[in-house]
């Protein structure tokens, strides 16, 4: 802790000494792309470079070999790959160097380190970029190819969902490797208008984790909210349901419901009784809001 | 006898809101019976609980505030202006809260319940509070089809270059949250955008029941009665985001609020900050809230950006910074489209195609009861004295807690 805080406290200084934000970021690039300087230097450093990143190429490209040189500790080459990221959000100071950037994230999407991977597959893809989404199917569809655990590259395909994503999503959901890997595909079919009748089934099946059923009901309230009405009230009146899946309901029904709520007198009476009684009092105020909207 | 107490100048429930800043509002005579004299005194008081909020009062647009007013109002009729503010320290717990009270002697003549409506850091919102505020974004987004969808389009890659990494990064950010916010409003009134002060410990944000707990993977979880876990953007369900530091401290490597305060008196020092804290608050996690073009998908996105900007309007107080004339208020230099003191901004000024992006979503922005700038289409230099500290009807209709007027 001690060393952190020195490590902070000098990166500061260097911020100092310099006089204006643009010089002192400037010398913290010194700072971070230098071998001769200790990890927590380096990367207290980098979190003071992105000005410098945006405004000189030379500090630009200095931070980018640091990033790509597989020899450099991993913990100060995830610093430079964060300070260039924070960067590339002052768009037009940064959109030179986007090229070098982009195929810099595509090289490092092969690194042998995994989080560094993880991470500039990440942003690839939330750049909707066709290698990063090429590698992450050729992964699902042979895990010996794979550069990220299948459950991380289903969510990495939620960022630009198409055909060929819900096809490996399905046959994850089909013959699901692990827990995890089956949850994010539903995830991802969440978005496919074709499996409204799966999360339906998963929504009502009372054998299924909460977790599973919490992720149908909102997958089938954008799907179909007509039939999410519908079963949010039968699950509401089923007393051998349970409470967090009563509540996920209600809060759907809260939302999505229409006027004439009102005048279903079961409905209303097995909220009114979800609202007292033994509910946990983190779902009674479900019961409450929806009551409260609903003019009781 | 009766009179009228107008707030912002309105007889509209709809307009009863307050910030630091001082509403200019209408006293005058409804039933003048039991009056002796050409006007009667009427004296206005703020009453409050321990908890609420608390107001204060002056009669033009320059001098002290104080506790209570006295103002002459004709019976005939003919409204009286007076000005009331939020006390600086006292904001509002709940809508209506407050109440301005006119008295004759000891006669209660004419009351109004109002708000003092202050955006407030995230982790320290009542459980009430932050439900208000929770329901209404999950409404605004309604499984993405809402008018949320607007926000998320107005920040992609395609527009991102009106935004962002030049002079206008915060005039526009500083629009583009006060939109948000009267949408908001518009679903519940009492709501106000609350900020991620992204430089100090911020656990209670990070919870099942506000903006969710991450797993190990990056999926947000949220609570079976947290109205967001309907959360929808681009056809896509709920949000990523992995955080790189423990949620129960403060991302490292950010700097502090006294070190971006202390950037540079000058605009164009303290923009700099668009890279440290701003980038690094947004890298501080993997997810959609790491990239420009996914950022708006992520609820938190918006109290990021309204920590940014109350950063702002703290370094504008500091060093008198509201005057747009007065070189150091911003950059006087020339920039692109979009970034320079007289350019309307887009989406809001309907402008598309090239320099502008292809399409404009939205429409204008918002229209409040409480405020009449911006307006419709802002301009940069419309977004500097969003107190109205240089001329009175600049001001918006919002506050921070700890940015007083």
């Amino acid at each position: 802790m001690a060393t952190k805080r020195k490590a902070t406290k000098k990166a500061t200084q260097t911020r100092k000494r310099g006089g204006s934000p643009r010089t002192a970021s400037h010398r913290a690039v010194a700072v971070a792309t230098s071998p001769r300087r200790s990890v927590k230097e380096r990367t207290a450093a980098a979190a003071q470079s992105p000005l410098a990143v945006c405004e000189s190429e030379k500090d630009f490209q200095a931070m980018l070999k640091v990033l790509c040189d597989t020899t450099e500790p991993v913990k100060v080459r995830l610093a430079a790959l964060q300070s260039l990221q924070a960067a590339s959000f002052s768009v037009l100071s940064f959109e030179g160097c986007r090229g070098d950037y982009i195929a810099t994230l595509r090289q490092v999407a092969e690194d042998h380190d995994p989080e560094l991977r993880q991470r500039a597959l990440g942003m690839l893809m939330r750049e909707k970029d066709g290698f990063a989404q090429k590698k992450l199917l050729e992964g699902l569809r042979d895990p010996d190819k794979a550069l990220l655990p299948p459950e991380k590259a289903l969510q990495l395909l939620s960022y630009d969902v198409h055909a060929d994503a819900y096809e490996a999503a399905r046959a994850i959901v089909r013959k699901p490797p692990n827990e995890t890997a089956r949850r994010e595909a539903l995830r991802l079919l969440a978005a496919d208008a074709t499996a409204a009748p799966l999360f339906e089934r998963l929504l009502l099946d009372k054998n299924e984790l909460r977790e599973i059923r919490q992720i149908a009901a909102s997958a089938l309230y954008a799907l179909r909210p007509e039939r999410m009405q519908k079963h949010a009230r039968d699950i509401l009146m089923d007393r051998s349901d349970y409470d967090d899946i009563k509540a996920t309901s209600l809060t759907a029904l809260t939302q999505l419901g229409d006027e004439t709520l009102p005048q279903d007198a079961a409905l209303m009476k097995s909220v009114g009784r979800f609202s007292t009684g033994k509910t946990p009092p983190k779902y009674k105020q479900t019961a409450r809001r929806f009551l409260s909207k609903y003019g009781q | 006898m009766d009179v009228e107490l107008q707030i912002n100048n309105s007889a509209s429930p709809d307009a009863r809101f307050l910030t630091w800043s001082p509403s200019p509002c209408r006293v005058r005579m409804t039933n003048p019976s039991g009056a002796t004299g050409p006007s009667v005194t009427v004296r206005i008081t703020g009453a409050s609980t321990a908890s609420g909020g608390a107001v204060v009062f002056r009669s033009g647009t320059t001098g002290a505030f104080a506790n209570s007013l006295s103002v002459p109002v004709p019976v005939n009729g003919t409204s009286m202006p007076f000005f009331v503010a939020g006390r600086f320290g006292r904001p509002s717990a709940g809508n209506g809260d407050v109440r301005i009270e006119a008295r004759t002697g000891t006669t209660l003549v004419g009351s109004v319940s109002v708000m003092v409506r202050i955006r407030k850091n995230a982790n320290g919102l009542s459980t009430a509070e932050r439900d208000r505020f929770v329901a209404a974004f999950a409404q605004l987004n309604n499984q993405g089809l809402g008018r949320f969808a607007d926000f998320r389009n107005m920040h992609t890659n395609v527009s991102s270059p009106q935004a962002h990494g030049a002079a206008g990064f915060l005039p526009w950010h500083r629009a583009y949250l006060l939109d948000l916010e009267r949408e908001l409003q518009a679903v519940d009134a009492s709501v106000a955008l609350p900020y991620w002060r992204f430089d100090r410990a911020a656990p209670n944000l990070f919870q099942l029941d506000f903006l969710g707990v991450s797993d190990s993977l990056g999926t947000v979880r949220l609570s079976n009665s947290n109205p967001l876990q309907f959360w929808r953007t681009d056809g896509v369900q709920g949000t990523n985001r992995r955080p790189f530091f423990n949620t129960g401290s403060a991302p490292p490597g950010l700097l502090s609020e006294i070190q971006t305060l202390a950037l540079g008196t000058q605009y164009r020092a303290f923009r700099t900050m668009e890279g440290n804290p701003h980038g690094l608050a947004h890298t501080s996690f993997g997810g959609s809230i790491s990239s420009i073009g996914s950022a708006a998908r992520d609820p938190l996105f918006f109290l990021l950006h309204c920590n940014v900007d109350r950063l702002w309007a703290k370094w504008q107080r500091q060093n008198g910074r509201f005057n747009a004339a007065q070189a150091a208020s911003y950059d006087p230099g020339s920039h692109p489209i979009g970034h320079n003191l007289p350019d309307t901004m887009w989406p809001w000024n309907g402008v598309t195609g090239n320099p502008r992006p292809p399409t404009a979503p939205g429409g204008a922005l918002a229209a409040s009861p409480t405020a009449s700038a911006p307006g419709p289409q802002p301009t940069v230099r419309s977004t500097l004295d969003y107190q109205g500290a240089v001329g009175a009807t600049a001001r918006m209709g919002f506050d921070y807690d700890d940015v007083p007027f």
